[in-house]
């Protein structure tokens, strides 16, 4: 994921009414000496709870263990469906790659020869299906990406363990058998 | 919520709730201990891709054919027996898969910390993002 934190920054000033029974005090730059963080309206740091979660969206409040398993699942399912996503673009781009130019063009060599120097270019046409459907697919990538991001960031112990397993099992059952071309410098990947 | 920009201070909580750092020589520890844990994320990324490396040369599996570039001992014996390469492959993939974990945790712990908006650890994760990459990524051209 190339993303940085700060965008999802701004969804959360979004958030600002959530129903807290702690008393909000206005935000200091400076944290008092006591270093008791728990006045503040958003978790910073791990919690392992039911109550009053608020995953996402206005109206997706988690108050019951019940709906917490189930957000546990979806979560879990969400992360497995990223790393798919990602497995299948990448098969999908090597797929499409099939068109190949071959550009061949003469050159002086060391005796006053010619040679003929080929040049290899393999690429997509900007209007192509497979690139639009890539495109497409990057999109839903990039957002699924920020979400499974978002939903770390709620600091909930359960939430964040269910999109570590989700990512872990997607990834072990659908780069089974991948190729070798692995993108490591992709961040976060 | 916390201040929404970036702040010199050597006040902070990291992560979890025993992690409050109130100090600078807190601070200048759990700013090593974020930039260990950066060395650790690009270590991660690195280690992957070798462990690939390393059974494709050391199995022949029919998975080969889909696999491209460097891993080059031409072995076509299919000497082994077919159960064995299964499991041997399925091991390394299972590894690979908790590696897999380990490097999300550790990048949304990274991204987690960053968002404390304190400079020094925004520095510290920077600079052990570029010292791990200047000490993991040459290991991976290594035979």
């Amino acid at each position: 994921m190339d993303h940085s934190a700060h965008m999802g920054m701004s969804t959360h000033m979004g958030m600002s009414d959530m129903n807290h029974s702690t008393t909000m005090p206005p935000s200091h730059h400076h944290p008092t000496s006591s270093g008791s963080h728990e006045s503040m309206m958003m978790p910073m740091t791990f919690y392992f709870g039911f109550k009053k979660v608020e995953v996402l969206f206005a109206g997706l409040v988690i108050n019951t263990a019940g709906e917490m398993a189930g957000a546990f699942v979806a979560v879990f399912l969400l992360a497995m469906f990223y790393e798919g996503l990602k497995i299948a673009r990448e098969g999908l781009l090597r797929k499409s790659q099939v068109s190949i130019r071959y550009n061949s063009m003469p050159v002086p060599g060391p005796n006053g020869t010619i040679l003929m120097e080929t040049h290899k270019t393999v690429g997509q046409q900007m209007l192509s299906f497979p690139h639009l459907l890539q495109t497409v697919l990057h999109i839903i990538q990039v957002v699924i990406s920020y979400f499974l991001m978002l939903i770390f960031m709620t600091y909930n112990g359960y939430l964040c363990i269910a999109v570590a397993a989700g990512a872990g099992t997607g990834y072990f059952l659908f780069s089974w058998k991948k190729a070798v071309v692995v993108d490591i410098t992709e961040h976060c990947h | 919520m916390a201040g929404m920009h970036f702040i010199f201070s050597d006040q902070a909580v990291l992560l979890f709730d025993f992690w409050s750092v109130h100090s600078p020589a807190g601070m200048a520890i759990s700013v090593l201990v974020v930039l260990l844990l950066a060395v650790l994320y690009e270590s991660l990324k690195v280690g992957k891709a070798r462990l690939l490396l390393q059974a494709l040369m050391s199995l022949s599996t029919p998975t080969r054919q889909q696999l491209i570039e460097e891993t080059d001992q031409d072995s076509s014996s299919d000497s082994l027996p077919d159960s064995r390469t299964h499991l041997r492959w399925f091991m390394c993939h299972f590894g690979q898969s908790l590696l897999h974990v380990a490097q999300v945790v550790i990048g949304y712990f990274m991204m987690l910390a960053v968002m404390s908006y304190n400079t020094w650890i925004f520095f510290g994760v920077v600079l052990g993002s570029g010292v791990g990459y200047y000490l993991a990524y040459p290991l991976l051209n290594m035979t």
